[in-house]
């Protein structure tokens, strides 16, 4: 549980607390007493032992996602391995081609990164997913093209949580040389990930949606063959001349706990939030109107998007303040804008602004989503009640 | 103001809007707006002599225009319907501190009531 100003959070999506577990390691790599020094002084001990705890956690990344441990970069986060990714495949194969797919679904760090790249001559192809919120092998197939150099498509959404068939998607692009990148922020420790079963080239990780620390992230790169990518930032070689900087050993250390403890946790979390999910869903569906965006079963368990009838979005966020919850994506919720996400899964711009996400995580307990369900079903009534297509009951309806 | 900082009266009046229902029998009503586009009020008058005598409301809106017309609805008690000159959009935003974006959300709400004294103007009561 976690008790701020009495706030109910529901907002695991958007970004997670640290585990303790995760925060005693970070401090053992900050002050003068631990291990602060620069892991790319390989001149003293100091050095060498930062840099004996940063592969450490590179390990433990690249063993999330059975991968090898050369083939993990270090990044400031998800955003910064998309734009990486993208850009860096883009800028390095030009030459071959200058065409790109992606969806219309995707986290703005790919969608904003695509559209930069068309600003520069890219051609880039946006699927609007098919199945419920799932992009398909079938709708990538349709659009490969002779000079498509890139498909980036999302593990897990981070609005609905739905799940693409990626495994098939990566099947496709092995089999016509091209390279397949996946931004897998929602999904890494809550979903298996096997980037050799899935033929994935690159593929982006967070420290903070999964109880690690904000400010850091991976970029697997596969190493065999090897997939090439101009860097971003240049000035130092850092990270196989990849991403230079120096490193940020304590973020990299609370990373790679965050990913150890995920790899243990994952069976018994998963079984854990499918379980307050369906409560949940449960719960709210009782109230009628309430509709599920996106795929019912194809789904990582910690996210519940839904829309709910006769209620206008911003009274009903307001309305819902003891819960921290988010209207669309965190990212784009400061703008008040119809969800792009799901509008493109053809809700109505009203049905749009009338959608909340609701996720839980590790500290979420019975007694929450039993509360949250209460305060979800009080508000919804309130407000149908005030609204103008309340049925007439008596001489005067109770606002 | 952030899109959810709400000033206390509009807090207030959406936690506890007065006014809010419908009156039944015979009123005068006035509907403005679409719920499809965001806002959409509706005003029963119950009158005596042209005088308001009762009134509610009822929103589909975000939370200034559920305080806007609850204020409407109170502050119309024992006004004249065919005068709605003391319904000023502007002086209302600024009592509430709606945003300027939010102006239009004002207008549906008096554009309901001018509907409500419209109707007035043609009905057999005046």
């Amino acid at each position: 549980m976690i008790c701020s100003k009495d706030i109910i959070y529901m907002d695991y999506a958007a970004t997670t607390p640290v585990d303790d577990r995760v925060a005693r390691l970070m401090c053992e790599c900050m002050t003068r007493e631990g291990v602060f020094a620069n892991p790319a002084s390989r001149s003293h001990q100091l050095g060498r032992d930062a840099q004996g705890r940063v592969e450490m956690a590179r390990h433990e990344i690249a063993s999330l996602l059975g991968a090898s441990q050369t083939e993990i970069i270090w990044t400031s986060g998800a955003t910064e391995s998309d734009n990486l990714a993208l850009k860096g495949v883009a800028h390095s194969l030009q030459d071959q081609g200058r065409h790109l797919i992606t969806s219309k679904t995707e986290h703005k760090a790919v969608l904003d990164t695509a559209r930069q790249l068309e600003r520069e001559g890219f051609d880039v192809s946006f699927l609007i997913p098919a199945d419920q919120g799932r992009v398909t092998a079938e709708q990538v197939a349709a659009e490969l093209r002779d000079d498509t150099i890139l498909v980036s498509i999302m593990h897990a959404n981070n609005e609905t949580g739905v799940v693409s068939d990626i495994a098939s998607i990566g099947k496709l692009c092995r089999e016509r040389g091209i390279l397949f990148h996946v931004d897998a922020a929602q999904s890494a420790g809550k979903l298996p990930i096997d980037v050799e079963e899935m033929c994935v080239d690159l593929l982006s990780v967070s420290g903070h949606k999964i109880y690690g620390p904000k400010g850091i992230g991976a970029l697997y790169v596969r190493s065999c063959p090897a997939t090439r990518l101009e860097p971003l930032i240049h000035g130092g070689g850092h990270e196989r001349g990849m991403r230079s900087g120096t490193l940020p050993t304590h973020q990299i250390v609370g990373m790679g706990e965050a990913f150890r403890l995920a790899r243990h946790q994952m069976e018994p979390e998963t079984h854990k939030l499918t379980g307050l999910r369906d409560r949940f869903w449960a719960g709210i569906s009782k109230l009628g109107g309430v509709l599920l965006n996106g795929h019912r079963d194809a789904r990582i368990p910690g996210i519940l998007n839904v829309s709910i009838e006769g209620v206008e979005g911003e009274s009903l966020l307001f309305a819902l303040r003891e819960l921290a919850v988010s209207s669309g994506s965190a990212c784009t919720s400061a703008s008040r804008e119809a969800s792009y996400v799901l509008r493109a899964l053809g809700r109505s711009d009203q049905l749009a602004q009338s959608s909340i996400r609701f996720s839980i995580g590790r500290y979420t307990t019975e007694d929450e989503i039993d509360r949250a369900v209460a305060i979800v079903a009080e508000q919804v009534h309130r407000l149908r009640g005030l609204a103008p297509k309340t049925p007439v009951t008596s001489d005067r309806e109770a606002g | 103001m952030d899109s959810l900082d709400y000033s206390q009266q509009v807090r207030d009046r959406f936690e506890r809007p007065a006014n809010a229902g419908r009156l039944l029998g015979p009123v005068i009503s006035g509907a403005a707006g679409e719920e499809g586009l965001g806002t959409r009020v509706e005003f029963d008058f119950r009158l005596r002599s042209g005088t308001v005598e009762e009134s509610a409301f009822r929103v589909y809106g975000c939370p200034h225009a559920i305080a806007a017309a609850s204020w409407v609805a109170e502050n119309a008690r024992d006004r004249r319907l065919d005068d709605t000159s003391w319904m000023d959009p502007l002086r209302l935003a600024a009592l509430l501190e709606v945003p300027e974006h939010k102006l239009g959300v004002l207008l549906v709400v008096q554009d309901a009531l001018e509907a409500a004294a419209a109707k007035f103007d043609q009905s057999e009561d005046r």
